[in-house]
């Protein structure tokens, strides 16, 4: 029988927040908004680079390929998706589901070039400018995965 | 989750923030919204080795980790922190976590971690999670295998049919009541006892 020991820590955490002073909550969000902004630059940049580091790990026949293209689309997936650019973290998302779903089997590689492929579509930017154009570009990804997965 | 008051205010100019994340753009941004929030120190690793090594010299009021980091090394580094019997042992802990892999499901739950937030990380549920998590009532439990946080946010016993495995779970169940309930009167007497006079 497990012998179980309850306890309660103190949390030095909710005394300070509870101090007098501070800022309102609506204040911190728009300041953490802000800083977010100022990093779109910067974050942008990076997602490029994760995409291009992506193709070129799916060019490379190494045995640990699919960790390093799960962990870089990962990345992609929590960036984009905190820039607001949905699509991109979709799809980013959907190549981390191919790849942890395929781990034991490999992962073909068109599929994963399928991803890459539209995930520069998506930067482009003519895609970045129209709402249509990003959603053409998700259908035509999603009609591709299905075809490349009943082969 | 309940929405928070944006006129409510909040105090973090004294707080003290560990995060580790193993992609610097992702440091970067929550370092950024953490300062946003008014959190001065914001101590940032993308790496386990030197986050362990914080973790043995020095505190913070709250540890935000990707478990991703190092293949999944994030979950061994709480688990290391709840068993260490150290002061920090039992600070707040969040997981901000990406694509979760099925595998790491059970690891996140049974890491000793108070909460888990999904990224893409939007800084309103950051704030919600931190918030939550500074008055969250539930005890830490210590079973030697897992030390943290009740993991029910209920407790409603063992389940049916099954005679749980805490020493303090009832080992039948309670029958209906035997006698009739007690008035408002009596219950009140128990609770604010009174001087009389005899």
């Amino acid at each position: 029988m497990t012998k179980v020991r309850f306890f309660f820590p103190e949390l030095r955490l909710k005394q300070l927040l509870e101090e007098p002073g501070g800022i309102k909550i609506a204040d911190a969000l728009m300041r953490a908004d802000d800083a977010i902004e100022a990093s779109r630059d910067a974050g942008l940049q990076a997602i490029d680079e994760k995409i291009a580091a992506i193709a070129g790990c799916e060019r490379e026949d190494a045995a640990d390929t699919n960790n390093k293209c799960y962990k870089l689309s990962n990345e992609i997936y929590a960036e984009a998706g905190m820039m607001r650019l949905a699509e991109l973290s979709d799809v980013a998302h959907n190549l981390c589901e191919l790849l942890s779903a395929g781990v034991s089997e490999g992962v073909s590689k068109r599929a994963i070039k399928v991803h890459i492929d539209a995930m520069r579509a998506l930067r482009s930017p003519a895609a970045s400018a129209s709402r249509d154009l990003r959603r053409a570009v998700l259908e035509e990804l999603h009609r591709l995965t299905a075809r490349l997965s009943h082969h | 989750m309940a929405t928070i008051d944006p006129d409510a205010r909040i105090n973090l100019t004294k707080a003290s923030v560990l995060l580790v994340d193993g992609s610097q753009h992702s440091l970067d941004v929550i370092a950024q919204i953490l300062k946003g929030f008014g959190v001065p120190t914001v101590h940032r690793y993308d790496n386990i080795l030197e986050a362990n090594k914080f973790l043995r010299q020095r505190t913070a009021d709250l540890f935000v980790i990707d478990p991703s980091i190092e293949d999944g090394a994030g979950y061994d580094c709480i688990v290391e922190l709840r068993h260490s019997g150290r002061p920090n042992a039992t600070m707040p802990v969040i997981l901000v976590s990406g694509h979760v892999r099925k595998a790491d499901v059970a690891r996140a739950r049974d890491s000793g971690a108070n909460f888990v937030v999904a990224k893409p990380l939007a800084p309103v549920v950051l704030l919600q999670r931190l918030l939550w998590v500074a008055k969250d009532k539930r005890p830490f439990v210590d079973c030697g295998d897992y030390i943290g946080p009740d993991r029910r946010f209920k407790f409603e016993g063992p389940p049916a049919g099954s005679e749980g495995r805490r020493a303090e779970d009832l080992k039948a169940p309670l029958g209906s009541a035997s006698e009739p309930n007690l008035s408002q009167e009596e219950v009140d007497a128990m609770m604010k006892p009174q001087r009389v006079i005899i």
